[in-house]
């Protein structure tokens, strides 16, 4: 089917989140949706799932102009979503999973006709090549696996449009290419596909066709075969942004960090880091790359005193810290910059002179004796605001307030306002907009200079490649290789990621 | 195309871990049962002479019995050679025995052994406490329906209690004035929808947290219940004395011997409460209407996105939870207890929530639960006919206690909708 | 004039909501008048003024029970008969007692609650704290009366605190929810305080009522005025000190620091070094321990025996007037006097119209929801949104 939409504009208190974009993707077509966070695909993309309605614009499927009240009347008009946080319940099974809402019934209560739904489920898994085990519980499922019954929903109810929202995210390079070919697979047999993704390399790669949002807006509709990353970059965000950071060779100096057949356990005692050795010089950029999952998240937390590892060996300048507290680590000058800065990193409710001390509340000047010191903190804070350029109404403003750049910047501003041996950042630059990366690369970049030992974890291979003095790559909570700034490239560190050597 | 299975291969050192973990957790297990199972061996030593005699009557209450008599030191020793069974067998197979459920089997043997111990060589008669655990166990299994209902769908709900008062004056009224006992039973129904309605609105529409909601119900029917009796039914006693609903013997079926009594012979919330039961587990987990509902609980996003309207859901299992809970309500007042006394629901509420929690949010799981604290309380009923010396207070707080240990996960944690509590928003 | 609307501002929406809360329950009181209502239909006018003038003097005398008869205020101005002027004060000083265990209550609310926690079990604390109090007198009751006093408060307190640890220990150690074992230790608390006054040791002698021995024979919280009949002790000093000492805890000191943070967000004060689990236990102790301390003034300064309904349901007042007063303790302050009032004023109220105390958990439930959603109460009164904090949801 050919869908069309034709100046959807959608706004929300304060901001045009979607200023008149027309796209069109003809029957078995791909069409790349690229851009930044917060160019508008998401609320683009649930408008056409009918959770938003567009305040203006219409939508046209095969030329006939359609509304969308709720899910449902999309779904009816043969739209399926697969969602970047995949919409599963962890205690169904694959069959209910996929069935839920589409449901075939028999009986006067409705009973629910699993034998039928089952059959379906095996047929399309086996017909598209999904390999999914239609009995498994969704929870004891690898995301990857999680991915293809998000894919299966869509087919079970028969969707003749398929949208994607950046659907690698969570995929290993090999899982990432077996999904394109499923994504082609599909096309060939008729499907309309929209793949929203912000990465440069799989839209030229998948699709036939790209359109590029910026800020609301269409910044332009390109041919993969007639364009280049550079100019598909500039389309993105009006400038050049291949990451490109400013900084001078490293000197490393003596080893900060050392781990050493570090072994851990995540929440669920299935072990996730599997004999880990690393070291970290004073003075060096080691960034670790993986996609998520693949223990990184543990290996962080452990460092950070979070975490107990299983097995193996932690120092910090020669002391250990196997059994040390958060609080001790960080007394040891490391400073910890969290994946998930809402979650992790700040206390929204609290201010931001408040989070600007969070984890030094406890020290002169802030406090003595349990009694904290409001003049000191709020000096500091002022200090940190100023430095670090926070755009905030004042250091009395809830945290909350803030926007992502800014709040990640009270982040780096806590942290760095301590003497650091070693800096540990956890995808410090997760949907920042470019200003914000390039200022925090920067600051990374000037604490290496200054001697501080830094190890950043990344799943965003143009991070890795730009920030890293060196690369290490996770993949399997092993450590797959390390290649010197020199070997690293896209290719080499990419194929590393996806269990190849 | 064919797609090989990707990722994940599995890694022997990692499962040998979690192996590992529940293996140690199993001897601990193993070792405690066996202990168990010798401390009653020590038990039986010095009690064989002491006679346990449980009788049950044959046909009709009062009737001719049938009488089980045994020692003390026998049912200690049955229970202490079950659990050094069970012990063995645990320590044996490691983490694949079935502990839970053998504790099934263990635990009723050693309250026989422990109640044979306390009677000291009275006959107790145990169709009556059977039968009493069971009408004790309609109103608590009803308000765990209600619990569960809303829980699945992912509403909290501690109201329960605030249902049962506002059910059960309702009843009395209705029923008073128009002297039947459907019209009471209906109006409390009514009544508990709406009730039920007004926490959803306060928690969907108002997004007021859903903990607070309930402690207004809880706290503003208390209020309510009470400033009517005392304002309006103690003045009025015409109001507060309704027809009332009286055991059914079920023709043929009441005449079975030891069973017709026990099973046979109660209200009609008894036999309602047992279908309802198996009607509920149908519909939560074979229908579409249950598979959507607990979606919604468990994850409602995921459900909203494929079109389910969780809101409505919500509303719909809310309305139900209260008709259900004012149904428990009427019994209070119509059968139970034949008028409406201030504070009569006496904490069930919170009873039947234990008994969502312990029955780990299956209908008949908590009809077990309710069993069990129905039993306790039928128990401490006998005690103190036959003038045994139990304190009563130590019984009574069995199902709060229980309950405790439940959440806190000592034996086994039980896991609840993962959503529930949690507003939802339909964009 | 910023710094008067910084404290009228937080209020506007309580006062709104308690005003609403007794118009509903105008409604309700004219409905059930029953012998009124029997003449509606034959003079509906004169029923609703009549209707009207018995809600009027309902209301009349819950003030005057609540603070005093304005005639006899005046006249206890012109004498030194301390008869006199205890009947005139005497309404404000009962408001006063009744008050301070629901101070107490309700900062144990509010710290748990700034703590990011929901105790439900104050009520349960608040008992345990008074069993305490009530054992250590017996226990202890050769001691100096002085310094019996001081034993026997502190042990109150901890029994309250090592009430409400419990559960702390249970979230923290097993993340049982807090709601749930708060619940059931309430009752596990009432069955042991039964269990307890049945026993020699505390059993009022020759009473089959669960009621223990009379304390205020040995040890007594000293009272505040010399006055006939005047209850008021120094517990309500205590409870206005531990106001400000919460308030002072809570924003400035850095286990306070520590307790908010992990309010707000435990993961996030785990990860800036904080013992997630040590601010849980210390939150729901303390909350327990100022329970357990309203506890023991009730039974050894107000009541002085112990008995199972010590507490007339102030740990659930405290619920409710925890919300009312935004969790802020000069704010429980202020909702437990009003509390405090509406209770002592209630009980005139049914002695001389006969309208039931219990009215006024009714008008508690709805002064919460009303509280609870803001929004009812701004549509009602048509006040302006409060403008979006947050950004859109791109």
């Amino acid at each position: 089917m050919r869908l069309e939409l034709k100046d959807i504009t959608k706004r929300f208190p304060g901001v045009l989140a979607n200023d008149r974009i027309t796209i069109s993707v003809d029957r078995g077509e791909v069409l790349g949706l690229l851009g930044e966070n917060g160019a508008g695909k998401t609320t683009l993309m649930n408008i056409l799932s009918g959770l938003y309605r567009p305040d203006s614009g219409e939508i046209l499927i095969d030329g006939e102009p359609r509304t969308f009240h709720d899910p449902r009347e999309a779904i009816g008009a043969g739209i399926g979503m697969v969602h970047q946080h995949f919409q599963l319940v962890p205690v169904f099974d694959v069959v209910e999973s996929v069935a839920l809402g589409a449901e075939s019934v028999t009986g006067p209560l409705g009973t629910f006709d699993r034998a039928t739904a089952r059959k379906r489920v095996v047929e399309l898994s086996t017909q598209y090549g999904l390999n999914v085990d239609p009995d498994a519980t969704i929870e004891d499922l690898p995301l990857g696996v999680r991915q293809r019954v998000e894919i299966l929903k869509a087919l079970y109810r028969k969707s003749d449009i398929l949208v994607l929202d950046e659907p690698s995210a969570v995929l290993t390079p090999a899982e990432t290419e077996e999904l394109f070919g499923i994504i082609r697979g599909l096309a060939e047999g008729g499907t309309t596909i929209i793949f929203i993704t912000h990465k440069l390399s799989e839209v030229l790669e998948v699709a036939d066709r790209i359109t590029v949002l910026r800020r609301g807006t269409v910044a332009g509709t390109v041919n993969p075969s007639e364009t280049t990353r550079e100019e598909l970059a500039n389309l993105m965000v009006g400038r050049d942004v291949e990451l490109t950071v400013d900084k001078g060779p490293a000197t490393p100096g003596d080893v900060v960090l050392s781990l050493k057949d570090v072994f851990i356990m995540d929440d669920r005692f299935q072990m996730t880091v599997k004999g880990v050795s690393l070291e970290v010089r004073a003075g060096e950029i080691v960034a670790v790359a993986g996609v998520q999952g693949n223990g990184q998240t543990e290996l962080v937390e452990a460092i950070a005193g979070l975490r107990t590892i299983d097995s193996g060996q932690m120092t910090i300048s020669g002391a250990t810290i196997i059994h040390a507290s958060p609080r001790h680590v960080a007394d040891l000058g490391v400073a910890h910059i969290p994946e998930d800065r809402m979650r992790d990193g700040l206390i929204g409710g609290m201010t931001v002179a408040e989070n600007y001390i969070l984890n030094s509340y406890h020290r002169e000047p802030y406090s003595s004796n349990g009694m904290l010191h409001a003049k000191a903190v709020d000096e500091a804070a002022e200090q940190g605001v100023k430095d670090f350029d926070i755009r905030t109404p004042s250091i009395d403003s809830m945290a909350s307030s803030l926007s992502g750049g800014n709040q990640q910047k009270v982040v780096v501003a806590r942290e760095f306002s301590r003497r650091l041996k070693l800096v540990i950042a956890a995808q410090p630059t997760r949907g920042l907009d470019v200003g914000s990366i390039e200022y925090i690369h920067s600051r990374i970049v000037e604490q290496r200079d200054a001697g501080v030992a830094i190890l950043i974890l990344s799943t965003e291979l143009d991070e890795v490649l730009a920030v890293g003095d060196r690369v290490a790559v996770m993949f399997g909570g092993r450590i797959a290789g390390i290649l010197e700034g020199g070997e690293a490239t896209r290719e080499s560190v990419g194929m590393l990621m996806g269990g190849g050597h | 195309m064919t797609v090989a299975a990707p990722t994940m291969t599995p890694m022997a050192t990692e499962l040998g871990e979690a192996d590992r973990r529940s293996l140690r957790s199993a001897r601990i297990r193993g070792v405690i049962i066996a202990a168990l199972g010798v401390s009653a061996f020590q038990a039986a030593g010095g009690s064989f002479e002491v006679p346990a005699a449980f009788s049950f009557w044959l046909g009709k209450q009062g009737g001719e019995s049938l009488t089980i008599a045994t020692s003390v030191g026998m049912l200690w020793l049955l229970a202490g050679i079950a659990a050094a069974v069970a012990g063995i067998a645990q320590l044996v197979r490691g983490a694949r025995f079935p502990w839970r459920r053998s504790l099934i089997v263990l635990s009723p043997l050693y309250i026989a052994a422990i109640l044979g111990a306390l009677l000291a060589g009275k006959v107790a008669n145990m169709t009556g406490v059977f039968a009493g655990s069971l009408e004790l166990a309609v109103p608590i299994t009803l308000g765990a329906f209600a619990g569960i209902l809303s829980e699945r769908s992912g509403m909290f709900n501690i109201a329960i209690e605030g249902k049962f008062l506002i059910g059960a004056c309702a009843a009395v009224i209705s029923a008073s004035i128009t002297g039947s006992v459907l019209v009471g039973v209906i109006t409390a129904m009514l009544a508990g929808v709406a009730v039920g309605y007004l926490l959803a609105w306060l928690g969907i529409r108002h997004r007021v947290d859903q903990i607070i909601a309930g402690v207004v119900v809880n706290i503003g029917a208390i209020g309510i219940t009470n400033f009517l009796f005392l304002r309006v039914l103690s003045k009025n006693t015409w109001l507060n004395t309704p027809p009332t609903i009286d055991r059914i013997k079920i023709p043929g079926l009441s005449e079975i011997p030891v069973l017709g009594p026990l099973l046979f012979s109660g209200t009609p919330y008894l036999y309602f409460t047992l279908a309802l039961m198996l009607f509920l587990t149908y519909m939560l987990f074979r229908t579409r209407w249950g598979l959507r509902l607990r979606a919604s609980g468990e994850n409602p996003s995921a459900a909203g996105t494929v079109g389910i309207d969780v809101i409505k859901i919500r509303y719909q299992s809310m309305l139900l939870a209260g008709a259900v809970a004012g149904l428990a309500g009427s019994y209070l007042s119509l059968s139970s207890a034949g008028s409406f006394q201030m504070g009569m629901s006496a904490g069930r509420g919170f009873i039947a929530l234990a008994a969502v929690i312990f029955g780990a949010w299956h209908p008949i799981g908590a009809f077990g639960a309710a069993l069990v604290f129905g039993f306790s309380d039928a128990i401490q009923a006998l005690m103190s006919i036959l003038g045994v010396d139990v304190p009563p207070q130590l019984l009574n707080s069995v199902p709060y206690i229980v309950t405790i240990v439940v959440v806190a996960g000592v034996v086994g944690r039980v896991r609840g909708p993962a959503a529930a509590g949690q507003p939802y928003d339909q964009a | 004039m910023k710094r008067l609307g910084r404290i009228v501002r937080p209020a506007i929406v309580p006062i709104l909501a308690v005003f609403s809360a007794f118009l509903v329950g105008s409604v309700f009181l004219f409905i059930t008048d029953i012998e009124n209502l029997k003449t509606l239909p034959s003079d509906p006018a004169g029923t609703i003024v009549a209707g009207v003038v018995n809600i009027g003097n309902a209301y009349y005398a819950l003030l005057i029970g609540a603070f005093g008869d304005p005639t006899r205020i005046v006249a206890a101005i012109g004498t030194t008969d301390p008869k006199v002027i205890a009947s005139a004060f005497r309404p404000l000083t009962e408001t006063l007692v009744v008050s301070a265990p629901l101070i107490f209550t309700g900062l144990a609310v509010a710290i748990a609650f700034r703590s990011g926690l929901f105790n439900i079990g104050v009520e349960g604390q608040f008992i345990m704290g008074a069993m305490g109090a009530t054992v250590a007198v017996l226990a202890f009751r050769d001691l100096p009366p002085p310094i019996l006093l001081v034993v026997a408060l502190a042990i109150g307190t901890l029994t309250g605190a090592a009430w409400g640890f419990i559960p702390g220990f249970l979230k923290a150690r097993t993340g049982a929810h807090e709601v749930i074992t708060t619940i059931m230790l309430n009752y596990v608390a009432a069955q042991l305080v039964l269990f307890g006054l049945r026993s020699e040791f505390l059993k009022q002698a020759g009473s089959e009522a669960p009621i223990s021995k009379v304390l205020s024979t040995v040890v007594r919280v000293p009272l505040m005025f010399d006055l006939p009949a005047v209850r008021l002790h120094y517990g309500f000093v205590v409870a206005l000190i531990m106001a400000a000492i919460v308030s002072w805890f809570m924003f400035k000191t850095t286990k306070g620091f520590e307790l908010r943070a992990a309010g707000f967000n435990l993961t996030a004060a785990r990860y800036a070094g904080m013992s997630a689990g040590g601010s849980v236990m210390l939150a729901m102790a303390l909350s327990g321990g100022l329970a357990g301390l309203g506890g023991s003034f009730e039974v050894l300064g107000t009541v002085g025996q112990m008995s199972n309904d010590l507490s007339a349901g102030f740990g659930f007042n405290a619920i409710a007037l925890a919300l009312l007063a935004g969790n802020r303790p000069a704010g429980v302050v202020a909702a437990a006097l009003l509390f405090g009032a509406l209770r002592t004023g209630g009980g005139l109220m049914q002695i001389k119209t006969g309208i039931p105390l219990d009215l006024l958990f009714f008008i508690q439930a709805l002064v919460i929801m009303f509280v609870a959603a803001p929004v009812l109460i701004r549509s009602i009164y048509r006040m302006n949104p409060r403008p979006l904090d947050e950004g859109s949801p791109v």
